[in-house]
């Protein structure tokens, strides 16, 4: 029963941990694309918070109240929310997320409400059931127990995070086909297959990953990574891991639909792609999960070529607790930078033509990860 | 019998008959994508990590993915509903009478299942890899060559298919989303 309660609060610490990437990434992704495109942003909502007459009294005995209230509760609070205001962070998950909650939702006519409502619910889900196997911090040893921070403590991390890549077409093949219009319906079809062609790359970048490593469980991966900075995983994989790693990040940017891949959902031909005929909340579910996969696909690049939440050539000690806290901070900052990376290459990339994906997957990133996996076989045969 | 294996032995059987009667065939396609990954569950409860995932990878992500493709792409009416003949009635009663005899005898002798002890090592990575490169590398490199062939010739239907214009449009994969 213990270890069942302990899986429930490991399993919403790490979705809050999630919900918190994303929105962090949503923030980026206003803010961010604001400052590159040399436009102010998001920076109206919140601002207009001041003290005034608030909680203001005539009563005598109720002064010192309100002065405590007034001055070390109020001013301070509205100082911070004016300031988030003032950088969008109100107006991004905030006010978006009301208007959303509140905004009507739209069922096209001709299809069926139940599998429209499947679309969003499945282009989240596996996204947020990869989370599970990912191990977000140290061991921690506390009061003679060791709890690991990880959901499901399976020996097949690796090729789990590939299953949930599959299953996450299903939710964009259905949004498409329950749209009733020929835009989601093209929109479905080019997303779908861009995912198929991508993934192959991916899986093949994966065996080389495992042959290297010799294991596909994600903790050990990471454990094999501690020490020197030449453990990382980018050093580690002499011959290959650079090429693996420029491999895995473009996949990641195609398989996320996003950059210069975001085909499917482009404005200029297809009016949203996919998601056309999706209104208030089920539209921001897949913006969801689509930030969440950016956060997932840079915790997938940190965890096996830059070392997790090893720091080079500092040795944190084993199961204390404070050091599985710096631990899991220097992770999250990996997680942060890559997440930033991707969202900086998607505003300052053009978009590709259908026909340049589609061999930029097949001819280029597909032969060069075969050819890179042999070449990893033989010079773990040779060494 | 623990209560996990009773919720998803109930839900393995309500999809498997969805597939059979559902009109509407996405949604006996979808019923089935809940099947596969209903008996991956299944694979994952017998500590079987390496078959689960790879039930999930490559029916429920594969193949699944491709044949809900062509059913989308194709203008699907409902099925009409019409009663079989005589003979197929009892053929088909005869074939699903003896598979449930057969079944149910095989399963019912075993019932009483022993509780495993310790790692089950039936369906690890190492045990599946070590059966298929000693035990059954023949036929894992038949196969291999199989996939081969249906690959190639995969790629040389679509290529007929497509005749090429001046620009590079066609990419010649066999995945093509919008041909010109």
């Amino acid at each position: 029963m213990n270890a069942v309660i302990g899986i429930f609060i490991k399993g919403f610490i790490i979705q809050q941990i999630t919900l918190g990437l994303a929105s962090f990434c949503t923030w980026v992704e206003r803010k961010g694309s604001a400052l590159i495109q040399d436009r102010v942003g998001a920076n109206r909502a919140g601002t207009n918070f001041f003290v005034g007459d608030l909680l203001k009294t005539d009563v005598l005995v109720l002064q010192p109240l309100s002065f405590l209230a007034r001055n070390i509760v109020l001013r301070p609070a509205f100082a911070v929310f004016r300031f988030l205001g003032s950088i969008g962070v109100i107006n991004t998950l905030l006010n978006d997320a009301f208007k959303a909650l509140f905004k009507e939702d739209f069922v096209p006519e001709g299809t069926s409400v139940f599998m429209h409502a499947l679309g969003p619910f499945m282009a989240v889900f596996p996204v947020f059931l990869a989370f599970a196997v990912i191990p977000i911090a140290p061991d921690v040893t506390l009061f003679d127990t060791t709890i690991r921070f990880q959901v499901a403590e399976i020996s097949t991390g690796v090729l789990f995070l590939l299953a949930m890549g599959s299953i996450a077409v299903y939710g964009v093949v259905l949004a498409g086909w329950t749209g009733n219009n020929k835009f989601s319906l093209l929109g479905a079809l080019r997303a779908s297959a861009q995912m198929i062609s991508y993934e192959l790359a991916m899986g093949i970048v994966f065996a080389t990953i495992v042959l290297h490593f010799g294991t596909f469980d994600l903790y050990q991966i990471i454990e094999m990574q501690s020490g020197s900075i030449l453990n990382w995983g980018v050093f580690f994989m002499f011959p290959t891991g650079f090429l693996c790693f420029l491999i895995l990040f473009v996949v990641g940017m195609a398989e996320t639909k996003r950059g210069p891949f975001d085909l499917p959902e482009s404005e200029s031909e297809l009016v949203a792609g996919y998601f056309t005929e999706y209104s208030g909340m089920k539209f921001l579910l897949f913006w969801l999960g689509e930030f969440a996969e950016i956060a997932l696909f840079s915790i997938v690049l940190s965890v096996f070529f830059f070392g997790g939440w090893n720091i080079p050539f500092l040795e944190l000690p084993e199961g204390a607790w404070w050091a599985a806290l710096i631990g899991h901070g220097v992770f999250m900052g990996k997680v942060l930078a890559f997440s930033v990376l991707q969202i900086t290459i998607r505003w300052t990339l053009p978009r590709f033509r259908y026909d340049q994906l589609m061999s930029l997957g097949w001819k280029m990133l597909l032969p060069l990860s075969i050819v890179n996996l042999i070449v990893a076989a033989a010079w773990k045969l040779v060494s | 019998m623990s209560l996990p294996l009773i919720v998803l032995g109930a839900l393995l059987i309500a999809s498997a008959l969805g597939v059979v009667l559902a009109q509407n065939p996405i949604h006996s396609a979808l019923c089935l994508v809940v099947n596969l990954v209903g008996v991956a569950c299944v694979f994952a409860a017998l500590d079987a990590h390496f078959l689960a995932m790879v039930q999930i990878i490559v029916y429920a992500g594969a193949i699944m993915v491709l044949v809900i493709f062509v059913l989308m792409l194709l203008t699907i009416k409902e099925e009409e509903r019409r009663l079989a003949g005589l003979f197929q009635l009892i053929g088909a009663g005869c074939m699903g009478a003896f598979f449930v005899v057969v079944v149910s005898r095989e399963a019912l002798q075993q019932f009483p299942v022993e509780q495993r002890t310790g790692e089950s090592v039936v369906g690890s990575v190492e045990a599946v890899g070590r059966l298929l490169y000693t035990n059954y590398l023949l036929p894992f490199e038949a196969a291999g060559i199989l996939i081969m062939a249906a690959l190639v010739g995969a790629a040389m239907l679509a290529k007929t298919s497509y005749p090429r214009s001046g620009d590079a449009t066609s990419s010649g994969s066999a995945i093509e989303g919008e041909g010109k």
